[in-house]
């Protein structure tokens, strides 16, 4: 309807034909405006290795798997590895649990799904060939994820390994139960097929100088772990079995039988995998650590598993001698107790001189791992030996970078596979291509105090299914199905990222959000800047902008002084999530 | 969008409601279901105002303005014209607390005694917000006005506009709000499908400036109301048969509602108050339980 020209036009009685959408452009009514942007979720910024969730899970409830896929391989290209291992910081910084203490979203489980759907789809493939080459020492995680990212960038990449098959720790130091070496069997077969050489059984130090690769490539990533075993430094340490090699050869090891006791030094993640592999080959187990369950490094869940398994702990227990006895090895350990802090913020354990005696069948050593670093030239090397690595994993030599537990230590597999593709991230920028890859998501994250958990569903946490084997080390979890993928979907807030779910469409009071196909548009020419939309985004994907200061991004104008979005704006003060990006 | 709200829209926007209107967002979700074969009838209300000054309209259904007191006889009329025209058009008599409990209610109780054909909705904002915010039979006990100041805060309980409307024993009634989306949408096409009788629909509708709260938390404010249980979502069906439609799990304090809204300013200077508010919340579920329970057993006659 139009309205009429002219009042003497209208019938007598009053009627109103036009529309209030052309005549009152109540935009003009607002101070403060919705922008739509995208902010970084806390399960993104807890992630080592930086992965956008709510954009995957996304893109899964959308069904566009191959995408889901995409999104993931920008920041991690082994989702059925880390899908099935990783610690899944992610989780532990959901905001579903902080806002409302439901469970988190089992997000490890979807990852897992989503590597699994996915394992016939080729990984998202190399930009345009570059004919430079690089070479990668070590295929364990760091060293494939560094591969794949240089791969991606164009360059071409020969990964070296000194052992008869590539994997790494992956394949030799993570059971089967947990990591079947056929899903490690698969992911190198990926990155086989797009162009990745794999040079196997050649040993760093051994049957090659770094020097030597030099003229054919253009950079070099050393990637060679932590895989020597620290000694455990008592009397008797030649009847100590290595957990690591107890690892190595769990599979083929019958020498633990029905009933056989067996003891673990340590408390970090090798001594649990030796203790649950020696269970399920029937063998009794007792972890001895120096510190209670409280510093155990292993990962917490592990800890839980192992508990579960059977496996017996003795804590501030120090063992201080091993000798063969009649019955066993006997093996002498002294009570600790807790004292002030170390250097690593746990608290030190303290001699008490209370002795006793233990005794076993086997007892396996498993106090850490050290990298090795005999094989590295003189001149990338410090005092007191070690190389010497400086941010993004840069060694003295401007073309040779290093990562993963080689540089840090043993950690997880999703921190090797971050610092893979930051030291391919830095060696493609040195290489003199502008920077192709993102770094990593940066504060101000989504907050508890910003979400809106109202409309969540109320479905309960999912988890992987716990497999029925006769294979003691066959894998001990199912992957979960699709439906509980999309049951557990339903259950993210999609921090800082629109997922169209349409809770700002649908209470708008004023119709100023359209529903176009892939989601809401605000139309500013009617918003009137009630600020509805924004505080009932159940994952705050919308900021509100002072409409004075206009849109400044830089987070420097309208933050407030936590540099959060506030929820309530009642004074007309502007906020702003700094770093964050218009979309709309 | 994963709401089962449809995505038409029937109301343009322009329209002259307040920042954060919850009386315009009622609207805006109701229309969603009636859809375009409709026509409106307004008393005197916020709405009066909110679909547009002549010569525009915001709504893309006809309109007819009328006076305080008939909103549901013009509707009956209006409808019995059609139904002569032929026409099964859906007619609303859309009025606030105002025009429904207490200047209306003559009108209203003549249409729901005979029963006839029309959809009633009140959308209650709990006093005259449109004409500055006095006090009506719909304001709560306790409450500022203009014309109940914070020293003599309105001294009488909240009419029972449900339990009236059930005495007249028509085909289906129920509360409902914006902040419950799908919950509102489905009990508007319940009302649809009972059509040939009387529809009743009393709507919970935040009004930020006569309940003094920040614009941006008009949904939270209708939601805590529910979640505190003072106002219940429900049904009733010839007047008898009650369905409680939500239970809220765990149930909010109601300090936690009353503590959001500037109005209920007196509450905070008598604890009194609070505890009268929440014993009259008490008794009024467990009345609703009862009845919820009963309409659950097979009838006797």
């Amino acid at each position: 309807m139009t309205p009429l020209d002219h009042v003497d036009d209208y019938p007598e009685i009053p009627v109103s034909l036009g529309s209030t959408r052309a005549a009152i452009k109540t935009g003009d009514w607002r101070s403060v405006r919705p922008v739509e942007v995208d902010r970084t979720a806390p399960c993104a910024f807890a992630c080592p290795a930086g992965v956008d969730v709510p954009r995957y899970l996304d893109l899964i409830r959308l069904g566009r798997l191959d995408e889901a896929l995409a999104v993931f391989a920008e920041r991690n290209p082994f989702p059925r590895i880390t899908g099935r291992v990783c610690p899944h910081s992610c989780e532990d910084g959901c905001n579903l649990a902080a806002a409302t203490g439901d469970d988190p979203v089992a997000i490890r489980s979807i990852e897992r799904w989503l590597g699994d759907a996915t394992a016939q789809i080729p990984l998202p493939q190399p930009f345009e060939a570059t004919r430079r080459r690089v070479a990668v020492v070590g295929s364990g995680p760091a060293g494939l994820a560094a591969a794949y990212y240089l791969r991606r960038s164009g360059h071409r990449v020969t990964v070296y390994e000194r052992r008869p098959i590539a994997g790494g720790m992956l394949r030799h130091a993570i059971p089967e139960y947990r990591l079947p070496s056929a899903v490690v069997d698969a992911e190198i077969a990926r990155l086989v097929d797009m162009g990745i050489e794999f040079v196997t059984g050649v040993e760093l130090g051994r049957d090659f100088h770094l020097d030597e690769l030099a003229p054919e490539h253009s950079a070099v990533f050393l990637a060679t772990g932590a895989c020597r075993a620290r000694p455990v430094g008592i009397t008797g340490e030649h009847l100590l079995d290595s957990g690591l090699e107890f690892l190595e050869t769990a599979g083929l090891d019958l020498s633990i039988g029905r009933g056989m006791r067996c003891a673990v030094i340590g408390g970090g993640n090798t001594a649990l995998d030796v203790a649950r592999v020696v269970r399920r080959l029937g063998g009794e187990v007792t972890v001895l650590y120096r510190r209670t369950a409280e510093e155990m490094p292993a990962i917490r869940e592990e800890y839980h598993h192992a508990v579960a398994d059977g496996v017996v702990f003795e804590w501030l227990t120090l063992p201080r001698s091993v000798e063969k006895g009649e019955a066993g090895l006997v093996v002498t350990v002294e009570e600790m107790r807790l004292g002030k802090p170390d250097g690593s913020g746990r608290r030190r354990p303290e001699p008490t001189g209370r002795v006793r005696q233990l005794i076993f069948d086997r007892v396996f050593s498993a106090v850490g791992e050290t990298a090795d670093s005999t094989p590295f030239p003189a001149n990338l090397k410090n005092a007191e030996g070690w190389l010497e690595v400086g941010p993004g994993g840069a060694t003295a030599d401007e073309m040779v970078h290093a990562g993963g537990d080689l540089v840090t230590g043993p950690a997880t597999v999703v921190a090797a596979i971050a610092a893979g593709r930051e030291a391919a991230r830095l060696i493609d920028r040195r290489l003199g291509f502008s920077d192709r890859w993102a770094s990593m998501p940066h504060q101000p994250v989504v907050g508890p105090d910003e979400v809106n958990p109202s409309y969540r569903s109320s479905a309960r946490r999912t988890s992987d299914p716990k497999a029925r084997t006769v294979d003691p080390l066959g894998e001990e979890t199912l992957t979960v199905a699709a439906e509980a993928v999309l049951v557990e979907l339903e259950r993210c807030l999609s921090c800082g990222h629109c997922n169209a779910c349409g809770t700002c469409f649908v209470l708008c009071p004023d119709g100023a959000i359209r529903w176009e196909e892939d989601g809401p548009v605000i139309d500013l020419e009617f918003c009137k800047g009630c600020g509805i939309c924004v505080v009932e985004c159940p994952g705050r994907a919308l900021v509100l902008v002072n409409e004075r200061e206009g849109p400044s991004f830089d987070g420097t104008s309208g933050a407030s002084s936590d540099g959060r979005t506030s929820g309530r704006h009642g004074n007309g003060e502007a906020v702003l999530s700094k770093g964050g990006q218009v979309n709309a | 969008m994963r709401w089962a709200v449809p995505e038409a829209e029937f109301v343009d926007p322009g329209t002259l409601g307040c920042q954060g209107c919850g009386g315009a967002l009622s609207m805006r979700l109701v229309l969603k279901e009636v859809g375009d074969d409709a026509i409106a009838v307004l008393p005197a209300c916020c709405w009066s105002i909110i679909d547009g000054p002549w010569p525009t309209h915001a709504l893309r259904i006809p309109v007819f303005h009328t006076a305080f007191e008939t909103a549901a006889v013009v509707a009956a009329g209006i409808k019995a014209a059609k139904r002569r025209q032929g026409r099964d058009t859906t007619v609303i008599a859309w009025a606030g607390d105002g025009g429904t409990f207490d200047i209306g209610l003559q009108a209203l109780s003549g249409a729901a005694e005979r029963n006839e054909d029309i959809l009633y909705v009140c959308y209650d904002n709990e006093a005259y917000m449109n004409t500055g915010i006095q006090r009506s039979s719909a304001t709560p006990r306790g409450t500022w006005t203009t014309t109940t100041p914070d020293e003599n805060p309105e001294p009488r309980i909240k009419k029972d506009i449900m339990g009236i409307i059930a005495a007249h024993r028509i085909p289906y009634a129920a509360t409902a709000t914006a902040a419950y989306p799908e919950d509102l949408a489905r009990k508007v096409r319940t009302a649809m499908e009972a059509r040939g009788g009387m529809r009743f629909l009393h709507i919970l509708a935040a009004c930020p400036p006569g309940w003094k709260v920040a614009a941006d938390q008009a949904i939270e404010v209708m939601r805590r109301a529910v979640r505190s249980r003072v106002f219940p979502l429900y049904e009733v069906r010839d007047g008898r048969h009650y369905t409680i439609t939500y239970r809220p799990e765990p149930v909010l304090p109601i300090e936690e509602y009353l503590g959001l809204q500037g109005r209920f300013a007196p509450f905070g200077a008598d604890p009194a108050l609070v505890a009268a508010a929440r014993r009259e919340v008490d008794d009024r579920w467990a009345w609703l339980e009862e009845q919820h329970e009963r309409s659950l057993q097979p009838a006797t006659t």
